[in-house]
């Protein structure tokens, strides 16, 4: 589950806004703004996002329609639908996820040159980079 | 001897006959302990604010409550401006501060006092009033501003609490921690009703860090501050780091799963509205 420091936005919550944490977010409800911690944020596979996400290091299992900036690691589950585009370090996708935008991997989120880039839609082959 | 350093305050409770021996126990322990002060009794007409304030100004450095926790809720909101040391001595259980304070019911608290352990505690402060535990709301239509930047809801029933201090007692729930500068703002969802053969999931609480909050309705709703109600559609809390010096027992320092402690633990459902508010100054 999540450790006891995370800040937890559990089922049946619903956030308004730019939300910014310097820990672990763990969110299960929903959310419409922005998103932004410097930790691992994971997104359970019931949450909905309707909000721009930036995170050091994410795992994605629930709903997001919005960009997602990942500095490290970006780990999307087979429940996953992402509609937006993504900037990540690393990427693996389950088989199952759903993906609706441009991906950019091997990417620093602040560097603009990117290494790799892929269009995608429906994603639904396993891969990891 | 230490007389003139302390003074107790006695609930008007203290005067019911049931708590008579109880009563005469803990005189009788605080002057073995030798701790001695002057006795001033709370009454339905006296101002609370205006005793401590007379105990501050004769040189009083330790105000001591005796009674329940609506005895305590009955200073608390004042008494981080008065500049005295609070103990506590909880008449009968169950009491939910003394738990989260870590002092016995009884004549056992006494000893509590006389160990002298002192904490400089964070105060949580609702427009003017200070208050120790927290703050909370059933109602869905309410929001909490966060410190400006964003606003949480329930979308379905539950609860939104404000915490200082507290903790829900979960087996696995951490309690808020009482000395970071911090209030936590929980959202606790209504437990799911049991369906016919199958264990209800236990639905997870939200947790949120914040110095100041605002709470935000559409329409007057009745919100509940330590053990008094207030109505209104739109609150101000933030905390006061290090606002209150209190005597806190050993048992506080340990750890929320010890047998010890939890023997002492009950879940305590607060009567909503049990006072008019107005009634404390």
């Amino acid at each position: 589950m999540h450790d006891s420091s995370s800040t937890v936005i559990a089922r049946g919550v619903k956030v308004e806004g730019d939300f910014t944490s310097q820990g672990n977010v763990v969110i299960e409800g929903e959310v419409r703004g922005q998103v932004k911690t410097d930790a691992l944020l994971t997104v359970g596979n019931e949450a909905k996002l309707k909000a721009d996400v930036t995170a050091s290091e994410a795992v994605v299992a629930g709903i997001v329609e919005g960009n997602l900036t990942v500095k490290k690691r970006l780990e999307l589950k087979a429940t996953a639908k992402i509609t937006g585009d993504i900037a990540c370090e690393t990427i693996v996708v389950e088989a199952g996820a759903a993906l609706n935008g441009k991906v950019s991997i091997g990417t620093a989120p602040k560097d603009a040159q990117a290494k790799a880039s892929v269009q995608t839609s429906a994603a639904s082959a396993p891969s990891a980079a | 001897m230490r007389q003139g350093s302390y003074a107790f305050i006695y609930d008007d409770l203290v005067s019911d006959k049931k708590y008579e021996r109880e009563l005469a126990a803990i005189e009788s322990r605080l002057a073995f302990l030798d701790i001695q002060g002057r006795v001033s009794r709370m009454a339905l007409f006296r101002s609370a604010k205006e005793l401590v304030q007379s105990m501050a100004t004769s040189g009083v450095q330790t105000v001591v409550v005796v009674g329940n926790d609506l005895s305590l809720d009955k200073v608390m909101w004042f008494l981080p401006e008065m500049g005295v040391t609070v103990g506590y001595i909880p008449l009968a259980g169950p009491s939910e501060v003394a738990s989260l304070l870590g002092i016995p019911v009884g004549a056992a608290a006494c000893d509590v006092l006389g160990a002298r352990l002192i904490e400089t505690v964070d105060m949580g402060r609702i427009d003017d009033r200070y208050f120790l535990t927290e703050v909370s709301f059933s109602d869905a239509n309410a929001q909490v501003d966060i410190e400006g930047r964003y606003r949480i809801s329930s979308t379905g029933k539950g609860t939104i609490s404000v915490r200082n201090l507290g903790r829900t007692l979960l087996d696995d729930a951490k309690e808020s921690n009482i000395q970071d500068g911090q209030l936590e703002v929980v959202v606790t969802p209504e437990a799911e009703k049991a369906k016919r053969g199958k264990a209800v999931e236990p639905v997870p609480e939200t947790r949120i860090l914040a110095r100041s909050v605002q709470i935000i309705a559409p329409n007057p709703i009745q919100i509940r501050v330590d053990d008094h109600a207030l109505q209104g559609s739109h609150f101000s809390v933030d905390i006061q780091p290090s606002a209150l010096r209190l005597i806190t027992g050993r048992r506080r320092r340990l750890p929320t799963t010890d047998p010890l402690l939890q023997s002492n633990v009950k879940r305590y459902t607060f009567p909503a509205a049990t006072r008019d508010p107005r009634s404390f100054r």
